[in-house]
């Protein structure tokens, strides 16, 4: 029956995945929206207190004592912890060989005992390990798998490969030491992880922006760090993004490379289908002297969704920053842009 | 079958273009000096003379009608890059081509000029040349011997290169076309209309300013793209400017190469004379080549 239920799952997830198709100039041609319909995604049992989360390094490295803030809450919302072997190891920036990366998250994809996998922190490595992992167990036995950052890696795989649901959201590092010392927007994103796993309604605080494009658009919430999602494409872990909700959000690039890293989302047929775009925050690398790119993000993002009619959300409260709230990834959300306001509803 | 432009003669006609970053009038100079010394009549584009005040060299629409104007024009044989930079992602998909298909030219230049390469091999199956550009000239450029290169390939010669071996490379030879570039480039072109087909060719490639993981994961990239696997052969030319985060990667970019593609049987070389770095080459793209790595040396021939 399980076996029968993945593989059906797999074919849904194939079909979606078709690239919309070459017009006679060669361009790629947006889809009718109305004409695409994702499948519904497989969604992990919500926790309940007493379930287990395994807590794992797929990238960088991580030590015992920086998870122990997030072992302490995540003890006090009621949950149990498994820690895996990777915490701890370091092979100079990973957390562990490749080998010892893939076998810890193996071993946790592989326990019908976890509920959720969080991934300690990003970095870079997890798209070493991805084409390792066998995803069979996390089908057998659905999990929440955790992160952001160099985790959009994982979440892309999973979304494009087993249509199941993850939790974009801060990790182990960014549980604060001490508590009080800690800014409000850090406690509710934190909070909101718990939130989301516990499958509750997470209010994401969304200042209005004038550059913002009103509409309302209706589809599964895919993305994650832009860079990653570039260096993706083409593989096996590239998301299908037709029908769908993009959120993007990175840090330390310059604008140029932003401005390519969308002309690549243009090009690998990212933007024409979707149903709304939420740019999260980017942290821009000053440009070089003489090389102004003499563009704003805005002015990017904008020129570049200008030929579409999603709506168009800015400065969304996800990020490398600290006000990173959890998302439920890849599962059905509402974003309705008006003038005023902006939100985002998921159990729709 | 693979076009190949007819080969430059004096008296030909060379367009000077700029796709992409803005380029200083001044800069240009001696280019358009050395290619009128050499009997070429030099049309200047108007985006070497760009009176853009921000990153490109020109407006998409201004850089995109001075290419155009230069692939349509019959009388031009070949186009000549000023420099690269960025800006080839913005218009790639606007060219019309369809003249230059009736009459292939030289394309020439490298970095950001990847780009033109990959989409007129992959979609155009016509021979380019990845070469220096317009202020490669300057600072006794022109009388060096990678303009000199640039100017044989350009008149027919045929490309001959040698280097000295690397403790990692690996041996062996191959014929096989050859193709490549900026590895940023060909990796940003994955899953786009312009990615390069790579089995059964020699593939070169070269970066500038990248940290080490970023070449780390663009490799993979193309790895997991079937890019590197049935690869005729691997050239590597350099890998300059490289940065590291705080948390040190731990492998040279040598070191990172050789793992990514250490499962394969294909002759490996490092250290070609292709970069950013100043040691740059001329190299018909998409050219067929014979590449022989040996333990002595080792030479890439057209």
């Amino acid at each position: 029956m399980k076996r029968k239920h993945f593989l059906s799952s797999l074919l849904t997830a194939g079909a979606g995945a078709a690239l919309p198709a070459l017009g006679a100039s060669g361009r790629r041609v947006a889809p009718d929206p109305t004409m695409v319909r994702p499948a519904a995604p497989r969604v992990p049992d919500y926790l309940t207190k007493g379930d287990t989360i395994g807590i794992t390094c797929p990238a960088g490295f991580i030590t015992m004592k920086e998870i122990e803030p997030a072992m302490q809450q995540i003890e006090n919302w009621g949950f149990k912890i498994k820690i895996g072997d990777t915490v701890g190891k370091r092979d100079f920036s990973f957390g562990g060989s490749d080998a010892e990366r893939a076998a810890d998250l193996q071993q946790m994809i592989d326990d019908p005992g976890l509920k959720a996998i969080l991934c300690a922190r990003g970095g870079y490595g997890a798209v070493r390990i991805v084409d390792r992992l066998d995803l069979s167990g996390l089908s057998n036995y659905p999990k929440w798998v955790i992160g952001f950052s160099d985790i959009t890696v994982l979440l892309c795989h999973i979304h494009r490969n087993l249509n199941m649901a993850g939790i974009h959201s801060k990790m182990c590092n960014s549980f604060p030491d001490d508590w009080s010392k800690a800014e409000p927007v850090q406690v509710e994103s934190i909070l909101s992880i718990r939130q989301a796993l516990a499958g509750e309604v997470i209010q994401y605080p969304i200042a209005a922006n004038e550059k913002n494009r009103t509409g309302i658009g209706e589809g599964l919430l895919v993305g994650g760090n832009l860079k990653t999602i570039e260096t993706l494409s083409g593989t096996r872990s590239d998301i299908d993004t037709v029908g769908k909700i993009l959120f993007v959000e990175d840090t330390g690039e310059y604008l140029y490379s932003i401005d390519r890293m969308f002309w690549n989302l243009e090009r690998t047929g990212k933007l024409g289908g979707l149903q709304g775009l939420i740019v999260g925050g980017f942290k821009i690398k000053p440009d070089d002297p003489g090389e102004e790119f003499g563009r704003t993000l805005y002015d990017i993002v904008l020129e570049r969704v200008k030929a579409y009619n999603f709506p168009v959300a800015f400065d969304f409260p996800v990020g490398h920053q600290k006000n990173n709230y959890a998302l439920k990834y890849g599962m059905s959300h509402r974003l309705t842009v008006t003038a005023e306001k902006v939100t985002l509803e998921d159990h729709i | 079958m693979m076009h190949i432009p007819p080969y430059l003669q004096p008296g030909d006609t060379i367009a000077l273009v700029c796709p992409a970053g803005y380029m200083e009038p001044a800069r240009a100079q001696t280019c358009i000096e050395t290619l009128r010394g050499w009997g070429y009549i030099v049309q200047v584009g108007r985006t070497m003379n760009s009176s853009s005040d921000n990153y490109f060299s020109g407006t998409d629409e201004e850089r995109l009608a001075d290419l155009q104007e230069a692939l349509d024009n019959p009388a031009v044989k070949a186009i000549l890059c000023g420099r690269g930079g960025y800006g080839l992602s913005r218009i790639i998909d606007q060219i019309d081509f369809s003249a230059f298909e009736k009459n292939p030219k030289w394309i020439i230049g490298f970095s950001d000029i990847t780009i033109l390469h990959a989409h007129i091999y992959t979609n155009y199956k016509t021979i380019s040349l990845h070469a220096p550009m317009a202020g490669a000239f300057n600072d006794g450029g022109a009388e060096g011997v990678y303009v000199a290169s640039l100017r044989a390939a350009m008149e027919g010669a045929k490309t001959r290169l040698v280097c000295d071996a690397h403790p990692f490379n690996r041996t062996g030879h191959t014929t096989a076309p050859l193709v490549g570039g900026n590895l940023s480039l060909l990796a940003h072109l994955c899953g786009t209309a312009s990615e390069i087909k790579t089995k059964g060719k020699i593939l070169f490639l070269e970066d500038v300013g990248e940290y080490l993981y970023n070449v780390d994961r663009m490799l993979y990239q193309l790895k997991r793209n079937g890019r590197l696997e049935k690869l005729a052969g691997l050239v590597i030319g350099g890998f300059t400017e490289m940065k590291d985060t705080t948390r040190p990667f731990g492998q040279t970019v040598h070191d990172i190469i050789r793992a990514v593609v250490e499962k394969y049987n294909y002759p490996v070389c490092y250290d070609f004379p292709v970069s950013h770095g100043g040691d740059n080459y001329a190299l018909k793209h998409g050219m067929e080549y014979t590449l022989i790595v040996g333990v002595e040396g080792v030479m890439l021939e057209e």
